[in-house]
């Protein structure tokens, strides 16, 4: 099967939309559908025991306390920016303008990256306040979770990043094509987590 | 070497996107809307003393909701077509996960 799907990208016609150009690439985008449903009930599971455990501080800090509401509305300027950056590389992408995809990739990297560094420094300063994993049955359940996502954001910007290569190696084809849209759909559902995260986790945190 | 390609085919490429691909402006009033739900969720809560609790929650939950589904709908394609099975995969586990976090708030909040 791979021997005919190379012969589209290199007999100088590239589809369209080259990310459902063959059969291997459309399974991979739907086959991604369902590991991003698996992550939905696992995300799903984390939320239900935060829920579930809030308010449980002990004697620690309280959320209302802890949370600042600025570092939050920046972190989620930021997050939703790139998801719409992400979306503009695959706009370029059904262009077939590699240097478009890789500068929207670059910027959605980049944005990523501004994310991390806030939440990093946002947990240093809840650690310096006494805001520990350890601490409460509260607290653990904030690091699972936000960090749970923190970590789906980390390995979103080296997975992204690692597509980059590959596009500036290989160029834009059938097989690489599949896998810009599959990692533009993980940095979606990443925002997407993140939207719930601000809502349940800080907003609420900080009502009462 | 796509770059070469966009030069040559780009002519019969657009005729053969057209109707399949609405271009940037779906997608920007998606960004736009996310944009405002979130400020009304922020403004929300900065105001909460004026709110009833439970009309608050539930307004912001709301929000976030109507966010994500905007965002599926329009970034992630679901709206198009050929995405039935695709739609299938994610709502079985957003039923799951939902009923998860209903059980949790039921049992320890009610």
């Amino acid at each position: 099967m791979s021997a005919v799907d190379h012969s589209h990208a290199h007999g100088g016609q590239l589809p369209a939309e080259p990310e459902n150009a063959t059969l291997e690439g459309r399974n991979k985008i739907l086959g991604f559908w369902l590991f991003l449903g698996g992550e939905t009930v696992l995300f799903g599971t984390l939320f239900a025991t935060f829920l579930a455990l809030r308010g449980q501080v002990l004697d620690g800090p309280t959320e209302a306390h802890l949370y600042k509401l600025v570092t939050v509305a920046l972190a989620t300027f930021i997050l939703l920016t790139s998801s719409m950056t992400s979306v503009l590389a695959i706009q370029a992408m059904h262009r077939h303008d590699t240097k478009g995809i890789q500068l929207w990739l670059g910027i959605t990297v980049a944005l990523g990256f501004a994310f991390l560094g806030l939440e990093v420094y946002e947990f240093f300063e809840y650690i310096h306040e006494g805001h520990v994993f350890t601490g409460s049955a509260y607290s653990s359940a904030f690091y699972t979770l936000v960090g749970f996502h923190g970590a789906h954001v980390l390995f979103g910007v080296i997975w992204i990043s690692m597509i980059m290569a590959q596009i500036s190696k290989k160029g834009l084809t059938v097989v690489t094509a599949p896998k810009v849209y599959v990692a533009a759909l993980y940095w979606h559902f990443v925002d997407l987590v993140w939207v719930f995260i601000f809502t349940v986790v800080y907003l609420m945190g900080k009502v009462g | 070497m796509a770059t070469e390609h966009h030069a040559t085919h780009e002519s019969t490429d657009s005729v053969k996107r057209k109707g399949n691909h609405e271009g940037p402006r779906n997608h920007f009033l998606a960004f736009g809307l996310s944009l405002l739900l979130t400020l009304l969720a922020f403004i929300a809560i900065i105001y909460q003393h004026v709110l009833e609790t439970w009309f608050l929650l539930s307004f912001i939950v709301l929000l976030a909701i109507l966010q994500a589904a905007i965002q599926a709908v329009f970034w992630m394609h679901l709206k198009d077509r050929g995405h039935l099975q695709q739609r299938i995969f994610i709502l079985s586990g957003v039923l799951v996960a939902f009923t998860v976090v209903i059980m949790a708030v039921y049992w320890v909040w009610w």
